[in-house]
């Protein structure tokens, strides 16, 4: 296809900047969203058994939530029942209570109840490991520990850099599109190599691309698409459709809500094939009693990374809100539940999983390829101008970053995952945030020390260690833990054979590639043919 | 006679018109949809949900093409001109007042 050539060239700075920009924090992003595809499987792997007495049967929730309301009034105002229970969910009856009520993203307290042999009700605050909420926090905000709230924004803005990333390369690739699509050619010439890999890459998971691009937009901005879209048109056009004059609670106090048997037994019947995971008692904003049920029914796309959502009359159990139900909901809410579900996978049971899991890896690996090609063509247009190579220190930085942030992210998030074995009860968000940050911005700034060609032969071997401690943790932990998830720990292992494989042809690329390349390490030592660098530190 | 050669050069003005504008011009389209649609009602409905996810892909597009134009200029110009119809036009339904 033929574009005019000042379009195509501008679209291709335009790509290279906005690509480095954002590349590192959508090489974590993209990282851990892979890892959040098995985040069941990780919270069964991490959880320590728990000392809680054993679930009480169905038909005692009643009198468990009653004990537990008496002795923590907060627990009224909502509760989780859990039907299933495991590891992963140890209690049938849980409740967070939120150390600032004003934020809605503060940190939680959960606690647990249970009844003993004799009754009693048995209340921790140790529950299943925080390790999977950890890496779907590391997915929502990259690890930039700057808060929820600015980390969504940021994480936005990021998001429009990516998009706009999208629409460029495409632009940029149309004109030889027919050429280079299906050549790559992995030869000497190793910018080729990188750009062919990126190119096709980036084509054949485009589509993959636009969704992620479009939906973490809505996800990271929506308070303020909500915000705006009221305080210019939809607040006014709600207000007559509101009966005025009319009082907004009835009478008296509302009736007790429906028991979680009968519940199961009317969902039974009026959605079969719906299954129940989770029933959310709970208080709408108007103050009167809520009920969410929480569950899955494989025959649609879920609205939830690993559940859909039904709406329930609190009083009887019979479902009012269809919006956000499989079959049940009308054609916009369908969409809607699309938008969502195509996010998170959470669509076709595991082959979707394992497809994302790789489609999400294989976008981690094509934001590194970017960064790489964005240090391979500085180091050529600088060799034009200056004559003697002597990398700037902006190639210098960002191919260390190049090589820190990413390696950084697999050994920190590895290292994190493994330290739920040890930590076992207690393992806190904060603690896991913590390992990851102190692993991560370790490999950053040894890169940075280092210098990008000597760090990658010494951070690779590095994040491989790192994989390893995981089937390790399993193995030295294994008594204290009841469930094992054999296939994390296989998973982990392969990832570390390829990390070695990187790491040889890395050591090789090192040695014979040529001498002007940010990865060499003659360029990279004093004594090297380029006697200005580093000393001019 | 050929068009002016377009550069990277004078990215900021554009990508600020893309970006304040772009989202402006986001916002009145939704704005409309939410109208047409008749979106309003008691609490949030399934359609008044979309017109919210309407936003991102006009924006990103707007994001995406605002380097076509000429100059910063052109770009605040154009993209207010697009602004104003649609903005009188939600003015019209009767939304804003």
């Amino acid at each position: 296809m033929k574009l005019r050539t000042d379009i195509v060239k501008m679209y291709k700075e335009i790509h290279g900047w906005v690509g480095i920009i954002s590349g590192l924090c959508l090489f974590v992003a993209f990282y851990a969203g892979a890892i959040t595809m098995f985040e069941h499987s990780l919270q069964r792997w991490a959880s320590p058994a728990s000392t809680l007495p054993a679930p009480v049967a169905l038909e005692r929730v009643p009198e468990l939530v009653d004990k537990v309301i008496a002795a923590d009034p907060r627990a009224a105002k909502a509760y989780t029942v859990h039907l299933q229970t495991g590891t992963e969910e140890p209690a049938r009856v849980s409740w967070s209570i939120a150390s600032d009520k004003r934020d809605e993203h503060a940190p939680q307290t959960t606690f647990y109840g249970a009844l003993d042999a004799k009754g009693q009700l048995v209340v921790q605050s140790a529950g299943p490991s925080p390790v999977g909420g950890f890496i779907d926090q590391l997915h929502q905000q990259a690890g930039l520990m700057i808060g929820t709230e600015p980390g969504l924004l940021l994480m936005g803005v990021v998001s429009l850099l990516y998009a706009i990333a999208l629409v460029s390369g495409v632009i940029v690739l149309l004109p030889s599109l027919v050429k280079d699509l299906f050549a790559t050619r992995l030869g000497r010439n190793a910018k080729r190599m990188w750009l062919d890999l990126h190119n096709v890459l980036g084509l054949f998971s485009l589509p993959f691309h636009i969704i992620m691009a479009l939906t973490a937009v809505v996800f990271a901005f929506h308070d303020p698409f909500y915000a705006s879209q009221g305080a210019t048109f939809s607040n006014a056009m709600e207000r007559p459709a509101r009966p005025a004059g009319k009082p907004p609670t009835p009478p008296g106090p509302p009736p007790a809500p429906v028991s979680p048997a009968t519940v199961v037994a009317s969902l039974a019947h009026e959605l079969p094939g719906f299954t129940p995971k989770e029933l959310r008692y709970g208080t709408a904003p108007n103050g009167t009693p809520s009920l969410q049920v929480r569950g899955e029914d494989p025959r649609y796309g879920n609205r939830g990374p690993n559940f859909t959502v039904a709406i329930l009359d609190p009083a009887t159990g019979t479902v009012t809100g269809p919006d956000y139900l499989g079959g049940q909901q009308d054609g916009w809410g369908a969409l809607l539940t699309g938008f969502f579900t195509l996010h998170f996978g959470s669509f076709g049971g595991i082959a979707i999983r394992w497809a994302y899991f790789v489609m999400g890896l294989a976008g981690a690996f094509l934001f590194y390829t970017g960064n790489l090609l964005w240090v391979e063509s500085r180091r050529k247009r600088e060799r034009r101008q200056s004559g003697p190579v002597v990398q700037s220190r902006a190639t210098r930085i960002l191919g260390a970053l190049t090589v820190g942030a990413p390696l950084g992210c697999v050994a920190g998030s590895a290292v994190t995952i493994a330290a739920a074995k040890p930590l076992a009860a207690v393992a806190t968000l904060g603690l896991h945030s913590a390992i990851y940050h102190a692993v991560f911005f370790g490999f950053v700034a040894w890169a940075l020390v280092r210098g990008s060609a000597r760090a990658a032969i010494e951070l690779l071997p590095g994040a491989a260690l790192a994989l390893l401690t995981i089937p390790l943790a399993s193995l030295a932990f294994s008594a204290r833990f009841e469930t094992s998830v054999p296939a994390l720990d296989a998973i982990a292992v392969v990832a570390c054979g390829l990390l070695v494989l990187i790491w040889r042809a890395t050591l090789t690329r090192v040695r014979q590639g040529p001498r002007d390349s940010v990865w060499s390490l003659e360029a990279a030592t004093p004594q090297g043919p380029a006697p200005r660098e580093e000393t001019a530190q | 006679m050929s068009p002016p050669e377009l550069t990277s050069r004078n990215w900021l003005g554009k990508a600020a018109a893309g970006a304040i504008l772009g989202y402006v011009l986001a916002l009145g389209i939704s704005g409309l949809c939410y109208w047409a649609l008749g979106a309003a009602g008691q609490g949030l409905s399934t359609r008044a949900q979309f017109t919210m996810w309407l936003i991102s892909p006009i924006w990103c597009l707007i994001l995406s093409f605002c380097f076509l134009f000429r100059s910063g200029l052109r770009a605040w110009a154009v993209l207010s001109l697009c602004c104003a119809p649609v903005w009188l036009a939600l003015y019209a339904t009767g939304a804003l007042s």
